[in-house]
Parts: structure tokens; sequence; C-alpha cells
């Protein structure tokens, strides 16, 4: 078991420093608005229920990093762009009242969960 | 008559042609996933931490640190493969040192019967 | 349960309980030290982190924000870059020199304006800005929370005291990924020609999570009950 390969690769470094330039150019740009997909989620995601299916405008790509369902299992070679994306609460949420409609949520998600509309 | 004329159907575990989509959607749900989900005002409270609890998370990032786990692997094992239930039912650092004894019995660090032995011999100094 | 602590210490001393969680953390502990999968060395590094982090880098930082424009951007820009000037380094200050496993390297932090005030949760589990802020409160990592500020944030930030005028909108963050937030909230009146002392008394934990304003009254956290410990951590 090969137990330094994090540190070999991270240390004065740190992590997600460490993914930088792996994954290639970043497929989506603040501003676009993208859906995010209802992938199956068998044995491990993180990406919330609440937010699949539902249109959101990115905000900014954070940093490069293996998806959280590959580095749960540390699977770490095929890193993607992660994304703070933002919804309208009332999108989220069927009786988010109006009186609140500028309300939002942001929450971050890798690329892979997320397509153009 | 016979018994069996007087049972009502089982409600144990269920056919699979009786398990539809939806069915399927709520067994798949991650444990952890509560954002959303309905509940009600509760005191909020700090809590005094117990030692083994901050010894628990120490383990736990050492575990990292020194390569057996990352800290994701942490999470899914302690926030999602426990199961609903038991998600649930034990304390928050419970999880996380069920989880830190799980991972060194599973990657062979440590046998199930020396972590046995060793706890029986723990629970012995203080008798 | 803590009923062993209320023994009459006249009598001769009741033997030591232990409880399955204690017998089960020293057998891991032991075994992973006999094994080598890390040293008595490093839980006792890893430890001495943990005692020494707390909220007063991350007071300092919005303190200073609030009174130097110029660190204001860098810090909405770069929160790693931003914390080295509060004595953090993300990456070395862990003795791990990589970071801490469980916090990253990847600090954001969120500005409240006149018309949008942040909170902060991880729905997921508790993922939280250890390095900068410290430790988590307990209602931080209970599932209560993490099912209803995302959904109801108004209520629950009522709950806690916060009831926001008119005209300011409520921006939930997730942090569900490596992203770590915290929240720079608003200063407050009444704090006029204040040093970045003076400024960093009133920045409290609960101001970073959103969970509450800055006030020039109030140098503490809301009181809340506290529930104790039955073998407190010791020796700090």
């Amino acid at each position: 078991m090969n137990r330094s390969h994090h540190a070999d690769k991270a240390t004065g470094v740190g992590d997600p420093q460490c993914f930088k330039g792996e994954a290639g150019p970043a497929k989506f740009k603040a501003g676009d608005r993208v859906r995010v997909k209802d992938l199956p989620d068998i044995f491990y995601t993180r990406t919330m229920q609440y937010c699949r299916n539902v249109v959101c405008e990115v905000v900014i790509a954070t940093h490069e990093s293996p998806a959280a369902e590959d580095e749960a299992w540390d699977n770490c070679d095929n890193p993607e762009w992660f994304y703070i994306v933002r919804f309208k609460q009332q999108d989220l949420w069927p009786e988010y009242p109006d009186t609140y409609s500028n309300d939002t949520l942001q929450t971050e998600l890798s690329e892979r969960w997320l397509e153009l509309v | 008559m016979s018994i069996h004329n007087k049972l009502k159907p089982s409600k144990d575990a269920p056919y699979p042609d009786t398990f539809d989509h939806k069915r399927w959607r709520e067994c798949m749900k991650n444990p952890h996933d509560v954002g959303g989900e309905l509940d009600v005002p509760m005191q909020y409270e700090e809590k005094e931490e117990e030692q083994w609890e901050l010894n628990t998370y120490v383990i736990c990032e050492c575990l990292a640190w020194r390569g057996i786990w990352n800290a994701e692997e942490r999470r899914r094992r302690q926030n999602v493969d426990f199961g609903n239930s038991n998600y649930l039912a034990l304390p928050y650092y419970g999880r996380w040192l069920i989880t830190a004894a799980r991972i060194i019995v599973d990657k062979q660090l440590v046998t199930l019967t020396e972590l046995v032995n060793k706890q029986e011999e723990v629970r012995k100094r203080y008798e | 349960m803590a009923e062993k602590h209320n023994h009459d210490h006249n009598h001769a001393p009741m033997v030591e309980e232990i409880s399955d969680f204690e017998v089960l953390e020293i057998a891991v502990r032991e075994l992973c030290i006999e094994k080598g999968l890390f040293t008595i060395d490093d839980h006792r590094q890893f430890t001495e982190y943990a005692h020494n982090i707390g909220p007063l880098p991350a007071a300092r930082l919005v303190a200073k924000a609030w009174l130097d424009p110029e660190f204001k951007k860098l810090a909405l820009e770069d929160g790693v870059k931003a914390s080295l000037e509060v004595g953090i380094d993300w990456i070395t200050s862990p003795p791990t020199d990589f970071g801490t496993p469980s916090d990253y390297c990847d600090l954001r932090i969120l500005e409240d304006t006149a018309t949008t005030k942040h909170v902060v949760v991880c729905t997921l589990c508790s993922c939280y800005p250890r390095p900068i802020l410290g430790h988590s409160p307990e209602w931080y990592r209970t599932p209560n929370y993490r099912r209803r500020i995302v959904r109801w944030p108004r209520d629950v930030l009522s709950e806690f005291g916060v009831n926001l005028p008119e005209g300011v909108n409520v921006r939930v963050e997730d942090s569900n990924q490596k992203c770590r937030f915290m929240v720079m909230p608003m200063r407050p009146e009444g704090t006029e020609g204040w040093t970045e002392e003076q400024l960093t008394e009133i920045v409290t934990r609960d101001c970073m999570l959103g969970v509450a304003l800055p006030h020039p009254d109030r140098k503490h956290n809301a009181k809340r009950p506290i529930h104790k410990a039955i073998n407190p951590v010791h020796g700090h």
C-alpha cells in the first residue's frame, strides 16, 4: 500500500492546489446558465438531491480536484473542474415565499454534474 | 383449519416487483443528504468535548496525514456507508471512531481478531 | 449516566467506569501506533495543532478588512493569501505541510452587503474552516441545522435572533466540497474610530458563520446551553 502518494504530491503545495493543471480547460465560466444533472447516486455523491434538475448560474470556477465520487475510493487520476453555482431559493423549494424572491443559495458542484441550458 | 389461512401477508423483505423507481430512489438516497428535509425548531447547544472525541478526531486526521486514507474516503464511510438507521442513531464522533476502526480492519492493517483482543485488554485495565 | 460523578468523595473511590467509545478509541489509537500507521508523536503534534486553532485569526481578518479597503479586496479575491496576514498558512500551519486532511486549502470569504446576508452550512456533514476559525459548534453539526437552514433560512436566523430589515436578501452557502467559507459581516454602526483590536473583539465566531450580526456591545457568542462531557478534554 503506497501511503505517501498524496504527501508526495501535495507537501508544500496544498490540496486542491496539487491537482492544478490536470483537468484541462474548464467547460463552464462565470455567468453560464446550467442545469444540475440527476445522475445515479448509488453508493456516494456530494451533489445534494435538493438541487437535481434545477437550473442555476455559474458564479466561479474554483479549482481542479478529483470528483468526490472518485476521491472517496482514492481514484485520483481524473480531476475535473469544480464550480460555485447559485440558485434562486424559489427554484429549489416549492413553498419559498414570493416576499423573498431574491433569496439565493450557493453550493459547489463538479463539472460532471452540470450541463449548459 | 391450518394456521396458514389466518396469517396476514408478510411485511418482511419486499418482493422486487413491488419495488418501484420511487422506492429505489428513497433507498439509494445517501444518508448524509439531509438538506431540505422537514424538521422542527430545536434548542441549539454547545457541547463540551470528551477527551476520546478529541483523540478520535486526531486519529482520523493522522490516518489521512500518513496516507492510510483521505478525508473523502473517511466521509463516504462515516456519513454514507453506515446506512440511514445507524447514521441517525449514533453520536457524531461515535461514527468517526467506528469508521477509523473499520478502515484499519478493511485495509488489513489490523485483523478483527487483533481489534477484539485489544478492546478486551483495554477493558481489563479498568476492572 | 453521569451518576458516578455525584458520588460522595468520603467513600472509597468507585472503580472508574469506561464507555464503549473510550475503550474503542484507546484500542484503535494503540493499534495504529503499534502497527506503525502513525506515531505517538504524530498524534501529539496534531493534538497540539487542534488545541491551538480558534476564531481569533478570522476575527482579525475581518477587522483588518473593515479598516483597509486594499486588504478587503485581497480577502475577497484570495482567502488563502489573506489568511497569511493573520498568521494562518493553510498549507504549512498544519503539521502535515499539505494542509489539514479535512479542511484543505481553499478558503473563500463571503462579503455581506447592504442587500445580501450570508449564512454558512455543510448539509452533508460539518465541513468548517478550522485552520482560521477553530472547531465547529455542536449545533452546526446537527442534522437539524443542516436540514433547515438551506430551506427555511430566515426562520432559523430568526431563532438565532437575526431578523433582517426589508431589502436584505439571504444567501445560504452550502459548503459541500473542498472550498471552506467564512462570512465577512458588515461593520456595525457605533464603531467609528475603533482600532483593529477593538473591532476584532466584536467579530464573534457566530458572526463569521452568519448566524449573528456584530454589535459594539457584544464580544461573545449568544449564550446557549452547554452539554457537559463525562471525561472532558484535559491538559490544556
